[in-house]
């Protein structure tokens, strides 16, 4: 008996296999794209997508960049860790989006509004989309709302709410809310000296290291703690958990509570950094807790892959900005990245037609092994 | 006053084409997460036409308008079933892919085509104001647009369908036990493909609709607002029954259309809430509604789950 | 004169890997005959069925119709060739009529838009002929267990089938159904239709058939006219004469009151009647207490009532003297109770976790296993499962990182039997224990039992093996539609009579 497993069968090497394959498909159909649209321009447009701040020609613009990529990178970690952690206790957090908006305001409000120092409102901006998540989960668990459809609402309800609360936030010379490095300059994310890494990029700061300890605690908590023990056992069969003992309803609601806060948390702490300000008319749920949903599954459902997949989906987001935009749009990254996801989707498929072929190269090799046995029996018997 | 029944009427025909749209897939035995995404890209198909094609007018225009949105629709929705039905895909991932897709494909295309046009010109809109006038014939001070008469008589046509013809008859067999079906020989597959190729006209249909009376100006950055969602929420409150959807969609549609219209009412306008309060409005409607609907729900048994010809 | 055959299956023989289902197995059935199929579970009744439906092409042997040899690939074929069943669990829409559900694929339509009402009077008039009383317009789901399967016999005749297979079609009704079941069966055989009944109830067989074929561990026994049969000589031909092995025990020494059910009532979720009817019993410490049944009996309820899976719809349950009728899961568990669940798959593992993840999921909270702060003692974890696994013999491909699901189903088996035997429960619920298992992890597991209850625990076994509960236990209680309808002690009874009692054919008063 071969105890010894070929590579390929292998879990953690299956999934790298089938996320690279997803992107390679994504970027392969994102080419076609653009190649239909204008034959002349397209693999410019498309090496452009992927180069993002290679681009560059100046090595201490490149690195700038690098920076500001690393910066959009966090919150999308924060958002693809919450999609993740729902959907390992078998839930499908379509509203990390709304959790994120409402992250986002209870920050900038705290901030602007309140002056508050940074921690503060980061806690908050923590805790108002944990509520919203535990909303919809308290929805689903007692009056057994589908937890798609109640995020959805939620998304909605949260953007127009946080409009209106930031309000009073708004810049009267745009649409979007002050600058917090001007008017709150506390409530500002500290840089913890990662700035000057970055050729002064002051976007660089702490939400990128917290980002990637918040990957690696919620890594411990499923994969080290009883909670996480209890989570999953729900999430892979609710049957089993429920007959030793575990409380679905409690599960159910405290996950989406953690889920909640994980985007929420991805909303501060990217306002709180003044990269971006928060469009006071906005009248579309931001994207990137959708974009967390791409994230979590390219990362293989796995936190620290959630890293490396959040890092490259930002990368070609930015990325886009670098297409011919007198020919293409920017949305040339949005297409490929929903390509991607829509790719993930049958990541079950690609892994059995994987498995499937390892094990049928391997049978044959054992048959053939068996028919050489057995020939050389032949010959002596 | 007749301005809230036009836009609750507007809003209503929108909602009940795409709920309708959902409630044929799940009797089929798919949920169809992906309704916002078909719904752009119908919408792209019928705006195309319109863009394409401005010297025909009338009745010719409405109809070709028509046509390219439900053939734009259902090629797209061939995505959902192949990945759905044939690989057995997570039918939520692959909706969600679908409508970040849709808007994403949507306005990649138009922008690029803008661009070409005039150099410049980056925006995401493709039809104007007058291009949309030939599908209103006012009455009085009612704007009546033709896509209510066709939300209406896709209504009853899908209520026929459904409950008058064999076609329906085993549809609706297999979104509920599909091994009784195929116990009596009905190909699962071939009828769950034709309930989201349905789906994906009437998503399409619904997407027409929504940029032609929803809307002023419409950009394809946008989406379309949560409404092939809200239109889920439609069909739950309706029970997947189609004559109540219809009923279900003129409530939240009347609710969406107060937001639209509070300004022209005294009496809202003089409450002083602020806009987007009614804005919020039927999303809170809604999850109202289904708090206290979906405990004892009457989806279909077998939504949801893939089939497979080895489980009995 | 002998009737010409209508089907005839010829020399059978279905393997699959490891087992064979049916060896050289050869059923006969005669026109306007009602035959009778009879075998314990898993003597290959399902498979057998399964060849004659194409869902599983035989090895060996021929399939003939009216004489001639057929081909039959899948279910369509079947049903053009006449050959109609009601299944064991109805293939029934729900929410539709039953005149939809009849004419669910045969649909008389012009142009597609239905033409209910010609249906609807070839129903009527069907019903009418054959005694089967409906109402078309009903709703499956508000219409009795057997108003629905008279749909679905009303659905073979709309298709004009003239071999009938009911699959143990008497298992969810009431003792009037059953009656009703049975002249409706006399009344379509003596209009030539052609009936295969398989059963395991005697007194029913006795009743209604013909003839009977009988079926034992995949092979055929033989067959027999009932004139010329009695209930004993079936039921030694069914389970053998021999009892195969024998598990090693002293005699029983019951102490005190480990279990006490009173007056247990447990709805069905298959059926408007309840599963479970006002049961009372006591387990008591130093004795295995057997519930024996055939599949479908409130087995299966009576245990989720217990261990909690399912509320109560009346009665109460004391274990060691405090009330936990309404005591929730893991409160049940950690006042003493273990429990082998009856479907390992979806209540006993975890399957996408490792075998020693799944090794601790009763016991994973406690404070070998967790840490005051909430992290898993993962090295411990390791080390109990290894414990295990080496005292129990669980084999695997990597050991304790196994994912369960990679594992064989005996193996998956040992090891719920190794994590619920070895938290000594004071109540070890063990549902069919053995279920698919071969000879030498049956008789591991056996030992296991009855060291358990040596060591002065209580058992409550759940066995549709007859050998099993007579080998093992100490007390039979045998359930009956929902009732206990017997208590024996296995030294004193056989297993002709534990079969009577199975099959509804002798009752006795039971005092708990």
């Amino acid at each position: 008996m071969n105890k010894k497993r070929s590579l390929l069968e292998r879990d953690g090497v299956l999934t790298i296999i089938t996320s690279v394959l997803c992107v390679i498909l994504g970027l392969l159909v994102g080419f076609l794209a653009v190649l239909i649209i204008n034959p002349q321009g397209a693999f410019g447009a498309i090496t452009g997508v992927v180069e993002n701040f290679f681009a560059y020609s100046s090595s201490r613009l490149r690195i700038y960049n690098f920076g500001s990529t690393l910066a959009k990178t966090a919150p999308l970690i924060m958002c693809s860790l919450s999609v993740l952690f729902a959907y390992k206790v078998g839930l499908f957090n379509i509203g990390a989006a709304g959790q994120y908006a409402l992250g986002a305001g209870a920050a900038i409000y705290s901030a602007y509004c309140l002056q508050l120092p940074w921690y503060v409102c980061l806690l908050l901006g923590i805790l108002v989309g944990g509520i919203s998540g535990a909303l919809g989960g308290i929805l689903k668990a007692f009056c057994n709302v589908n937890v798609v459809i109640s995020g959805i609402m939620l998304n909605w309800i949260s953007l127009y709410g946080v409009n209106v609360l930031l309000k009073p936030a708004m810049d009267p010379s745009g649409k979007d809310t002050f600058r917090l490095l001007k008017k709150a300059k506390d409530s500002v994310l500290p840089n913890i000296g990662l700035d000057k890494l970055f050729e002064n990029n002051k976007y660089v700061g702490l939400a990128i290291p917290l980002a990637i300890v918040m990957a690696v605690i919620i890594w411990i908590i499923l994969d080290k703690t009883k909670l996480g023990y209890e989570l999953k056992a729900t999430g892979n069969n609710p049957n089993a958990a429920k007959y030793c003992g575990m409380k679905e309803n409690r599960n159910i609601i405290m996950t989406m509570f953690v889920a909640g806060a994980l985007a929420s948390m991805g909303g501060a702490m990217f306002y709180l950094t003044d990269v971006e300000q928060w469009n006071v008319n906005a009248s579309a749920v931001p994207g990137m807790g959708f974009n967390g949903i791409a994230a979590a599954f390219l990362g293989g459902l796995n936190p620290i892959g959630c890293i490396f997949s959040s890092y490259f989906i930002t990368h070609i987001t930015v990325g886009g900005l670098n297409v011919d935009l007198k020919i293409y749009s920017a949305q040339v990254s949005d297409f490929i990245t929903a390509v991607i996801i829509y790719f993930c989707g049958f990541v079950l498929f690609f892994k059995s037609v994987i498995i499937g072929n390892v094990k049928r190269r391997t049978e044959r090799k054992v048959k053939a092994l068996a028919e050489a046995e057995a020939k050389k029996g032949g010959t002596k018997a | 006053m007749i301005t809230l029944l036009n836009y609750t009427l507007a809003f209503a025909a929108i909602l009940m084409l795409v709920a309708l749209g959902g409630c044929v897939s799940e009797h089929s035995g798919v949920i169809n997460l992906g309704l916002e995404g078909i719904m752009v890209i119908g919408a792209l198909g019928g705006a195309l036409v319109m863009k394409l094609m401005p010297t025909v007018g009338g009745f010719g225009l409405f109809f070709l308008v028509l046509l390219a949105a439900v053939f734009f629709g259902m090629i797209y929705s061939t995505l959902l079933a192949f990945a759905c039905i044939n690989l057995k895909a997570d039918q939520t991932i692959v909706g969600t892919a679908l409508n970040m897709l849709g808007t994403a494909l949507a306005t990649v295309f138009v922008k690029s085509m803008n661009l070409k046009e005039s150099a410049g010109n980056n925006t995401s809109s493709v039809i104007k104001y007058e291009n949309k006038k030939a599908f209103f014939t006012n009455i009085g001070n009612f704007e009546l647009n033709w896509f209510m008469i066709v939300a209406l008589v896709m209504l009853i046509v899908v209520f026929v369908l459904l409950y008058k013809t064999k076609f329906g008859l085993r549809l609706r067999a297999c979104g509920e036990h599909p091994q009784a079906a195929a116990s009596v020989g009905i190909s699962v597959f071939k009828m769950r493909w034709a309930g989201v190729l349905l789906s994906g006209l009437l998503g399409g249909l619904g997407g027409i609709t929504y940029i032609t009376t929803g809307v002023s100006e419409w950009k394809f950055e946008e989406g379309v607002f949560g409404f092939g969602f809200l239109s889920l929420a439609v069909m739950i409150f309706g029970a997947w029954d189609p004559i109540r959807i219809g009923g279900a969609a003129i409530l939240f549609g009347f609710f969406r259309a107060i937001g639209r219209v509070y300004p022209g009412i005294a009496f809202l306008r003089n409450l002083n809430i602020p806009p987007a309060v009614y804005n919020m409005l039927p999303y809170i409607v809604c999850l109202i509604v289904l708090a206290f609907t979906s405990k004892k729900s009457r989806a279909p048994k077998a939504e949801g789950i893939p089939y497979d010809k080895g489980m009995r | 004169m002998e009737k010409p055959y209508a089907i005839e299956m010829l020399n059978i023989t279905k393997r699959f890997p490891g087992i064979i289902a049916n060896d050289n197995i050869t059923l006969q059935l005669r026109k306007g005959e009602i035959h009778a199929l009879l075998g314990e579970n898993g003597a290959g009744k399902s498979t057998l069925m399964s060849v004659l439906f194409g869902l599983y092409q035989p090895e060996e042997g021929v399939i003939k119709k009216d004489g001639q040899v057929v081909k039959i690939n899948d279910p369509n074929d079947a049903n053009r060739l006449g050959i109609g069943m009601v299944h064991q669990h109805f293939k029934l829409v729900e929410c539709f009529s039953v005149l939809d559900n009849i004419i669910l694929g045969v649909e008389p339509n012009k142009a597609g838009f239905l033409q209910k009402d010609e249906a609807r009077k070839k129903v009527v008039s069907l019903s009418e002929k054959y005694g089967l009383q409906v109402d078309p317009d009903a709703i499956i789901e508000d219409i009795s267990v057997g108003m629905q399967q008279r749909t679905e016999i009303l659905k073979m005749l709309y298709r004009e089938n003239e071999i009938l297979i009911f699959d143990e079609p008497t298992a969810v009704l009431t003792p009037q159904e059953i009656e009703e079941l049975m002249q409706i069966m006399k009344g379509l055989a003596k209009e030539g239709k052609s009936i295969l009944f398989i059963s395991h109830k005697l007194n029913e067989i006795m009743e209604v058939a013909d003839r009977c074929s009988v079926l034992r561990k995949g092979k055929y026994i033989g067959t027999v006219d009932i004139a010329n049969t009695t209930k004993e000589e079936l039921s030694r031909m069914m389970v053998g004469r021999d009892v195969e092995f024998v598990v090693p025990k002293d005699p029983a020494n019951p102490k005190d009151v480990v279990l006490d059910v009173q007056g247990m009532t447990v709805a069905s979720k298959l059926h408007h009647n309840n599963a479970v009817k006002n049961v009372s019993f006591k387990v008591r410490r130093g004795e295995i207490v057997c519930i024996a049944g055939i599949d479908g009996n409130g087995q299966t309820e009576l245990v989720y009532g217990i261990s909690g899976l399912e509320p109560l719809k009346g009665g109460k349950i004391e274990l060691l003297g405090h009330d936990i009728t309404k005591a929730p899961i893991r409160k049940r568990l950690l006042q003493g109770m273990g429990h082998i669940p009856e479907d390992r798959h979806k209540h006993g593992l975890v399957l996408d976790y490792s075998l020693e993840n799944n090794m601790v999921l009763q016991r994973y909270f406690e404070p070998e296993f967790t840490t005051k702060a909430g992290f898993l003692r993962k090295d411990n974890i390791r080390k109990y499962a290894e414990g295990l696994i080496e005292k129990f013999d669980v084999r695997s491909g990597q050991g304790p990182i196994t994912p369960a699901r990679a594992m064989s189903g005996g193996n998956q088996q040992k090891a719920i039997v190794a994590r619920e035997i070895d938290r000594r429960p004071e109540l070890l619920i063990a549902v069919q224990p053995t279920r698919g298992l071969d000879v030498g992890a049956i008789e591991f597991i056996h030992k296991q039992i009855v060291n358990h209850r040596d060591s002065g625990h209580a058992v409550l076994l759940v066995s549709l093996e007859l050998e099993e509960v007579m080998s093992l236990s100490d007390r039979i209680l045998v359930m009956y539609e929902g009732e206990i309808v017997g208590e024996l002690d296995p030294k004193k009874t056989t297993v002709e009579e534990l079969g009577l009692y199975m099959a509804g054919a002798k009752r006795t008063e039971v005092k708990a």
